[in-house]
């Protein structure tokens, strides 16, 4: 299967949940995809074999400062579950707000996404649904609550002083 | 058990002990958070081009048994506690070489959030080996200097 | 060993020791008498934060600390992302640094596949091997060392090109390290799979079918050894991959032999690519200029590292340092693979095992064993390995 192909089948396969299509490389569609067609858009690329899971991404997106006068913007959080078939590329592209980060967890369908599940609870504060290990997987057992350090709004304590 | 040895005994077996010790240092190593550079080059020195035991140093894995503390890397946050473990468990006199720009400062880590610094924010350290990584000629160095100095003490 | 009628938990930290950003892991075993159980893995113990460091570092600094996530494989990782910033900037790299930048990856491979077979020897107990890989592998390292005048680190790459040259009298030293190895291979070839004692501790050992291998995702070498032709250098060529394909090595064992011959058989294409490349080198300049500020964007790129498929997502707001910087390095999709291959295996085979997916740990971590009556019990991954050793005797 060539890469358009691959890519046209992809979009023909998510065609139901994809809410926006876009493709910025040649060889790489983003499906914007809502928490809740997750599953089913997962589903459908793997009946259909499309590719195998290559990673998941989180992405932080902080509001921007509110103009003046303004009530403050809702904070995002972002999580790409990139695909991979040859060479191409289909990214489910799943937005949630910081307040509310709940995404269910694909450890059903692909056994081992939970190594990238754990990382966006701990990295980004996601809640995963249903995820069958919710342990640390990078930072120390002792590290504090809610303080996830790739957040924008994390900057750092890095050295011995703040041990 | 409280015999006294005459002085000149004392010194004696102190002077086979220290022999002992320069001629069959026992190494431990332990990677804190390294980026494995300096790991393979360490286990280069054992390798027949340079044969880091000709010199009667034996690396080994418990810490019980180790003279000499080789750490390389970063000291990372879930790391930390574990280096300080293995080096309590290690007998009296003990000895620390840190290899690696990481291990002395935190090298092209240095400020990162599970990154608490070089190897000297945690434990004693006896000798530092520069490069990133030294190469194993340098690691050797490192470790007969040492060795060295261990010789001139009383 | 403690007492063998219960079922006890044995706890691996074989970390730290893989570099690659977090790989240095910790497996859990469950062991019921001498079969593992189960098995989950803890990552983290040499997580420097890497991706949050990127966050704080100009584009050109990052290149020097993702270099740095590995030292074993650190040229791929300054390779992928040198290419992801020259997408997102839009410029076109030279041919020449096109090139140099394959060769420098494949001399890698031919240094890391060397330094696995020692590894993967040593923990079987195969120290004659070990030494043998390891003393033949320094002509890599020399090689390299004499293109960049560094053995680990080399920092081939720049933001827009390549920093060295290879001059005539290098290509030729080039030539003739690989016929030196070349023939040295064929000799690993065949006590890998002639050796009796060696294949006793290989054949039938961490099998892993294709649908299992495919499933669980594993990449690289470790995925190609159970069938799966998978390698971004054919599926999605990158450099000079599109000129000179590879050719892909599958076998369809998915045991540990099928890995040991992959590799090898990797390492002889991989000979024969570089003589070709260095026979095809266009000349030309070596770099191109790159703006400081990186127009806003993201890319998604695939390299292929000695371990296999290694990504990188790369995200710009338009500044001199990157929005988001994401590094999914092989041995983590490999590490995933093992929970599931280690179940029913004995004990005995785990550092066999654990090497074959090539971790690249050295050997010289710390096992503790914790039975369930919590009563902990340290046992020394050098322990675990004589043990294994011990066990086929
Ligand atoms: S000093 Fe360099 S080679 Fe050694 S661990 Fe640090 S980054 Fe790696």
């Amino acid at each position: 299967m060539d890469t358009t192909t691959a890519l046209e089948t992809a979009q023909s396969l998510l065609q139901p949940w994809a809410q926006t299509v876009t493709q910025p490389e040649p060889h790489r569609s983003d499906f914007v995809v809502a928490p809740a067609d997750l599953l089913a858009a997962v589903q459908a690329l793997m009946d259909a074999r499309w590719g195998y899971l290559g990673a998941i991404t989180g992405v932080d997106l902080p509001a921007p400062a509110p103009a003046e006068g303004q009530p403050p913007a809702e904070s995002h959080l972002a999580a790409l579950y990139q695909f991979f078939n040859g060479a191409a590329v289909a990214t489910l592209r799943v937005t949630v707000t910081h307040a509310q980060p709940v995404l269910p967890s694909i450890c059903d369908i692909i056994p081992s996404a939970t190594i990238y599940e754990r990382e966006l609870i701990e990295m980004f504060g996601f809640d995963i649904e249903n995820t069958p290990v919710t342990d640390h997987l990078l930072l120390p057992d002792d590290w504090p609550q809610n303080v996830y350090p790739l957040r924008k709004s994390f900057t750092g304590f890095g050295g011995a002083e703040s041990a | 058990m409280e015999t006294k040895l005459p002085s000149t005994w004392e010194k004696a077996l102190d002077s086979i002990r220290t022999w002992a010790r320069v001629n069959s240092p026992w190494v431990i190593h332990f990677n804190s958070g390294s980026c494995n550079g300096c790991d393979i080059e360490i286990l280069a020195t054992l390798t027949p081009r340079y044969d880091l035991e000709r010199f009667g140093v034996k690396l080994q894995g418990s810490p019980r048994h180790a003279d000499v503390l080789i750490c390389t890397g970063p000291v990372t946050r879930n790391a930390r506690d574990r280096l300080v473990r293995i080096y309590n468990q290690m007998p009296d006199p003990k000895f620390v070489v840190v290899v690696g720009s990481c291990g002395l400062s935190g090298g092209v880590f240095h400020g990162s959030y599970n990154v608490m610094g070089g190897v000297d924010e945690v434990i004693p350290v006896d000798a530092y080996v520069p490069g990133c990584p030294p190469r194993p000629e340098a690691i050797i160095h490192g470790v007969v200097a040492l060795l060295d100095s261990l010789k001139k003490k009383p | 060993m403690t007492n063998q009628s219960q079922p006890q938990k044995f706890i691996v930290p074989i970390g730290p020791q893989h570099p690659a950003l977090k790989e240095p892991g910790h497996f859990e075993f469950g062991v019921d008498g001498e079969i593992v159980t189960s098995a989950t893995i803890r990552l983290g113990f040499v997580h420097r934060g890497i991706e949050k460091a990127t966050e704080d570092r100009t584009w050109v600094q990052n290149l020097y600390l993702l270099e740095r996530i590995c030292g074993i494989c650190s040229n791929i990782h300054g390779t992928v992302y040198a290419i992801g910033v020259e997408k997102l900037a839009g410029v076109e790299i030279p041919p020449r640094a096109k090139y140099i930048r394959t060769i420098v990856a494949e001399l890698e491979r031919v240094h890391s596949h060397l330094l696995w077979l020692g590894v993967a020897a040593h923990e079987g107990g195969f120290d004659t091997l070990f030494m043998y890989s390891w003393r033949d592998r320094e002509t890599v390292m020399d090689l390299l060392e004499g293109l960049s005048g560094n053995r680990v680190n080399y920092s081939t790459n720049l933001i827009g090109g390549v920093k060295f040259d290879i001059n005539e009298k290098q290509a030729d030293e080039i030539r003739r390290g690989l016929d030196f190895l070349e023939e040295r291979t064929h000799y690993y070839m065949k006590v890998v799979t002639t050796d009796e004692t060696f294949l006793g501790r290989t054949r039938d050992i961490g099998t892993m079918t294709r649908e299992q291998a495919e499933l669980l995702g594993a990449v690289g070498p470790t995925a190609r050894a159970s069938g799966v032709p998978r390698d971004v250098r054919s599926e999605s060529p990158y450099l000079a991959y599109n000129e000179h394909p590879i050719q892909l090595q599958v076998h369809d064992g998915g045991d540990l032999l099928a890995r040991f011959i992959v590799r090898l058989n990797e390492l002889f294409d991989t000979y024969r690519l570089i003589r070709e490349l260095l026979d095809h080198m266009p000349a030309g300049d070596l770099t191109v200029r790159v703006p400081r500020r990186i127009p806003e964007g993201e890319v998604l790129i695939r390299g292929e590292a000695p371990r296999g498929e290694l990504v990188y997502y790369l995200k710009s707001s338009g500044s001199d340092k990157p929005d988001r910087i994401k590094v999914r390095t092989p041995s983590l999709c490999n590490w995933g693979t093992i929970s599931h291959v280690a179940v029913g295996h004995k004990l005995a085979d785990m550092p066999m095992l654990l090497v074959g997916i090539d971790p690249c740990f050295s050997c010289n971590d710390r096992l503790v064993t914790v039975n369930n009556t919590q009563n902990s019990q340290d046992l020394t991954w050098d322990a675990l390995r004589r043990y294994g050793i011990e066990y086929y005797k």
